[in-house]
């Protein structure tokens, strides 16, 4: 009896030892990969700057020496020449589009400081995500995870009220981005402007929440292939459509059969997949939350079409036809009373303005 | 108990090492993805930094102001989110009427034309400035005359930046480039003389240099003997050259730089690949159905209600560039062998998955969305292609290439080629333009041209005198056509050999492919192919140095336009047509990376486009294009 549980000590021990070693011999593999590309960088640093300088010449200079050597001309002719040039103007735009845009910088401000927001919240997430990422990894490796697993549900959850909350927000948007287009026509700058903030930040959103789909089913994948190796050490091979079915039935019954003949090992090897499994249903009623927004994610971006990214069709949109804007004649005001024909009739006749 | 261990410790090795490997596929391909090459992200880097990024200032949004050329140029390497994200949040067009937004500072990138320089100083003309500042940036030389001009207006008060950043090319694809310009072939060859005609070639000449200067490229130019055009527009491009190099000596630095090559090359050198009808998806899909500005517009039926969908096929979507240049036969196995493996990894599991199928799954995973519309769309665009092929164009294929290769699928020479092309011209089924290809393939065939008379039956057998002007046309190409007629000694060069298996109705391979494997190779005949200067003397020792350092160091780099290797760069006169630019990536492909071959020219053709622009070669030009 002491002497099998001599052995069965040792067996652990060296179970352990072997498992360490290897680990360490992995994680040396893992970063041997990952310094090789700077290793790479380090070597054309040298060279890197003939490369990266862009092959184009700077004329500012030359602009300035033509500008200066013509400046005095300039404003010399510009106070005799301004009026004949302004009735002349009015001549040439008043038939057809005498027009003004109105003043729309306060909405340009909302526009801008509102989208400035969403993309600050949309940082925030991917932060988090990141966090989450990291959280996810450490538990691969520990075995007391109740604190850790905490902390990932904490996550899970504070990203979905984050992503609810840049949702409603973008909904928002939108609902600006309509009463801008009502007020001040289609092709206004505002309105294109508003709606180019949009359609990128909803793009951004959306891929940034499936980046968080991508950092949980990757985590999945791991605790899927965890638990199979532990069935393995238990002495049960299982594929891996056996252990889906395992989560999504929920039944562990498969341990109990030779629990009582393995020892120490099989208990230890059912612990850790209990507590895997565990993280899984976790991870499972995660998802399930998100996938509410997701949806909704997939309706927005999808209602937009795929054609807005393209510059092209983003500059055609604008059309000539300004003749429907408002007309407001401050300009042509403004030139009308500094016509000298109107002046001298103006001191012969007061006219009426 | 120590067995046990033993298979304890082998079952971890085991787990631990698949680990690692999935490590390293996953890192590999995230290193595949971070580092795209080719001219795309060659131009859309440099604008993206050189012009975007070097004005930009956190908290500070700007306008961006472009006239057509720019906008194309923009607009084929960039997109929206990526200019949002350096802090421009509205793109206009210069010649089009703009509302001030004087809180906002503006950033021209425009051509040195005399339209967009009167735009632009139209902006700052009056008092009330249309933006609060001018960022300038031409995409090459600004001529004197107009450069006073802008140093004359209030413009210079305002101007923070004026750079010239030589970039006066689309970049296509990859390793294809235009110039953007469909009127071209009227430009060189039409029938009227054109007195515009040096003015044209000075700017392609420009924009070609700005190519070269682009790439970093100082390549040794070569044309082919024959039309003098070719002659002039090298020596054009070479003093340009010249010129960029003077200002920027880094050009064509580098151990197998001096191999580059740049060749000049015109349409009617190769007459039958613009008009044969191609198996492989890119072709297909441009020749058979219509596809305007590379957006492909159908129909989806799959979630009840059927919605018109358009997409653009560039080379943002992966898909695509998987698949251009495969045989259609292969695409459609190739998608549906793709969406299984795709579906069975997300756990979707369909067999025989249709398109319905898809647009159920799309409801189900919104998460998977963008990935199912891609197959989706490739299904429903090689569907189309398939349906057209079945239709008609299946019975043409067959003869087009007996025509073309001068022999049936066998190898055994044609006898009687008149009697396979009859039947095609009798039927009236077959739409004019089909008719002229096949009519056009005969011709090329019968090498010496054919007599009057009988182009005149043949023509009146197939019922398409309305547009014979297209054949008659052709000569002003410098093609043999009427048989002792103007291009007499004009003959098609000879072919390699191509042991490679292929289609049945897909033998052809352009004769530009030749071309390239021969320069490739140092065998282009010198005297057909003469060089404008003398090229650098071609160490031989220089092809044997390879070190593994040399070739791998720079792979994690960020996109720039670093390679170490020599390129050909070709610059087809006229129009490139869709098969010449797949030989492009064929013959880099065959060199395992060790050249780059580019192509170009100042349009990308189609069949359909070629034949339309080929009818208008004896018109009078439309005073308005």
């Amino acid at each position: 009896m002491k002497r099998r549980q001599r052995l069965i000590s040792v067996e652990i021990r060296t179970q352990q030892f072997i498992q360490r070693s290897l680990l360490s011999h992995l994680y040396q593999c893992v970063l041997k990969e990952e310094r090789q590309p700077d290793r790479g960088n380090l070597l054309d640093i040298g060279n890197l700057d003939l490369f990266s300088r862009p092959t184009m010449r700077d004329r500012l200079s030359n602009l300035q020496e033509v500008s200066n050597s013509h400046v005095e001309q300039m404003e010399y002719a510009e106070s005799t020449v301004s009026d004949t040039f302004s009735n002349i103007d009015l001549e040439m735009e008043l038939p057809h589009e005498a027009v003004v845009f109105e003043d729309n910088s306060p909405a340009l401000e909302d526009v801008f400081s509102q989208s400035q927001d969403i993309h600050r919240e949309i940082q925030l997430i991917r932060v988090e995500i990141k966090r989450l990422r990291e959280q996810n990894s450490r538990m691969m490796g520990v075995t007391t995870m109740s604190t850790i697993k905490r902390d990932s549900n904490a996550i899970g959850a504070d990203i979905k009220a984050r992503a609810e909350g840049v949702l409603a927000r973008l909904r928002d948007m939108d609902g600006e981005a309509h009463k801008l287009e009502e007020e001040y026509g289609s092709n206004c700058a505002v309105t294109r402007i508003a709606r180019t903030q949009y359609a990128c930040l909803s793009n951004g959103f959306r891929d940034t929440m499936f980046d968080y789909n991508e950092a949980e089913m990757s985590h999945r994948e791991n605790c899927k292939a965890q638990i199979q190796r532990q069935m393995e050490i238990v002495g049960r091979e299982v594929t891996g459509e056996e252990v889906e079915e395992m989560i999504e039935k929920g039944q562990w019954n498969i341990f109990n059969d030779n629990i009582m003949a393995e020892g120490k090992t099989a208990r230890s090897a059912l612990s850790q997949i209990e507590k895997r499994h565990q993280e899984l249903v976790d991870l499972e009623t995660r998802i399930n939350g998100i996938h509410e927004i997701f949806l909704d994610i997939a309706l927005l971006v999808e209602e937009q079409g795929p054609m807005l990214n393209t510059i092209q069709t983003n500059v055609q949109k604008t059309d000539e036809g300004i003749q429907e804007a408002l007309v407001k004649l401050n300009r042509a005001k403004r030139h009308d009373k500094n016509n000298p024909f109107k002046k001298m009739f103006c001191s012969c006749f007061p006219c009426v303005d | 108990a120590l067995f046990r261990c033993q298979k304890l410790c082998a079952r971890t090795i085991q787990a631990l090492q698949q680990q690692g490997s999935d490590r390293r596929e996953r890192s590999q391909q995230t290193a595949v993805k971070m580092a795209p090459s080719g001219l795309k992200a060659v131009v859309g880097e440099k604008i993206l930094n050189g012009v975007i990024k070097s004005v930009k200032k956190d908290g500070e949004w700007k306008v961006l102001i472009v006239d057509h050329m720019s906008m194309r140029i923009l607009s084929s390497c960039c997109k929206m989110s990526d200019i949002l994200a350096e802090g421009v949040t509205i793109v206009e067009d210069i010649n089009k009427r703009r509302e001030p937004i004087s809180s906002l500072e503006a950033i021209y990138l425009i051509s040195p034309v005399e339209k967009s320089v009167r735009a632009l100083i139209n902006d700052f003309k009056d008092a009330a400035f249309t933006y609060k500042a001018a960022h300038i940036f031409f995409t090459d030389t600004c001529p004197d005359g107009l450069f006073a001009e802008i140093g004359r207006s209030r413009v210079s008060k305002v101007v923070k930046t004026l750079k010239e950043i030589n970039v006066a090319f689309l970049p296509y694809e990859a390793q294809v480039f235009s110039l953007d310009d469909p009127n071209s072939l009227y430009s060189f060859y039409s029938s009227k003389p054109n007195k515009d005609k040096d003015k044209i070639m000075e700017n392609l000449a420009e924009q070609i240099a700005t190519l070269c200067d682009t790439l970093k490229e100082y390549p040794a130019i070569r044309y082919r003997k024959g039309p003098e055009d070719n002659a002039r527009l090298a020596d054009e491009v070479y003093q340009r050259l010249t010129a960029h190099k003077a200002d920027n000596p880094s050009m064509g630095e580098g151990a197998d730089k001096a191999r580059s090559q740049l060749l000049i090359v015109d349409r009617g050198f190769d007459p039958i690949s613009p008009i044969l009808h191609e198996l492989t998806f890119q072709a297909m899909a441009y020749d058979l159905l219509d596809i305007k500005q590379d957006i492909y517009s159908y129909q989806t039926t799959g979630i009840g209600n059927s919605n018109d969908r358009e997409v653009l096929l560039d080379e943002d979507d992966e898909l695509w560039v998987q698949l251009r240049h495969m045989h259609i036969a292969d695409v459609t196995k190739k998608v549906t062998e793709l969406l299984r493996t795709f579906c069975e990894s997300k756990r979707m599991c369909t067999d025989n998955a249709n398109l319905k199928d898809l647009s159920q799954m799309l409801k189900k995973m919104p998460q998977y969305q963008k990935e199912l519309s891609m197959y989706s769309t490739h299904l429903h665009l090689a569907e189309a292609c398939m349906k057209k092929f079945k239709g008609s164009v299946d019975k043409l294929c067959e003869v087009e290439q007996d025509l073309a290769m001068g022999a049936n699928a066998e190898g055994e020479p044609l006898k009687d080629a008149m009697k396979s092309i009859v039947p095609v011209l009798l039927n009236n089924e077959i739409g004019a333009y089909e008719k002229i290809r096949i009519i056009l393939l005969y011709i090329f065939h019968k090498k010496k041209g054919i007599g009057e008379e009988n182009l005149a039956k043949l023509i009146q057998h197939a019922n398409i005198q309305a547009d014979s002007n297209i054949i008659t046309n052709l000569q002003n190409l410098g093609c043999n056509i009427i048989a002792g007629g103007r291009n007499a000694e004009q003959t098609l060069p000879e072919r390699r050999e191509r042991t490679e298996s292929t289609y049945q109705l897909s033998r052809w391979a352009p004769i530009i492919k030749d071309v390239m494997e021969n320069a490739i190779e140092d065998k282009l005949d010198r005297k057909q192919w003469p060089f404008i200067s003398d090229p650098a003397p071609i160490n031989t020792t220089q092809t044997a140095v390879s070190s593994a350092r040399f070739g791998h160091w720079h792979k994690n780099k960020s996109p720039t336009e670093y390679r170490s290797g020599p390129r050909l760069i070709i610059f087809v006169i006229g129009g490139v047509s869709q098969s010449e630019m797949r030989s492009a990536y064929e013959v880099t492909r065959a060199t395992d990376g060790k050249w780059e071959v580019l192509i170009g020219s100042s349009h990308i053709l189609t069949p359909t486009s070629f034949l339309n622009d080929l009818k208008s070669l004896d018109q009078v030009p439309n005073p308005d294009s």
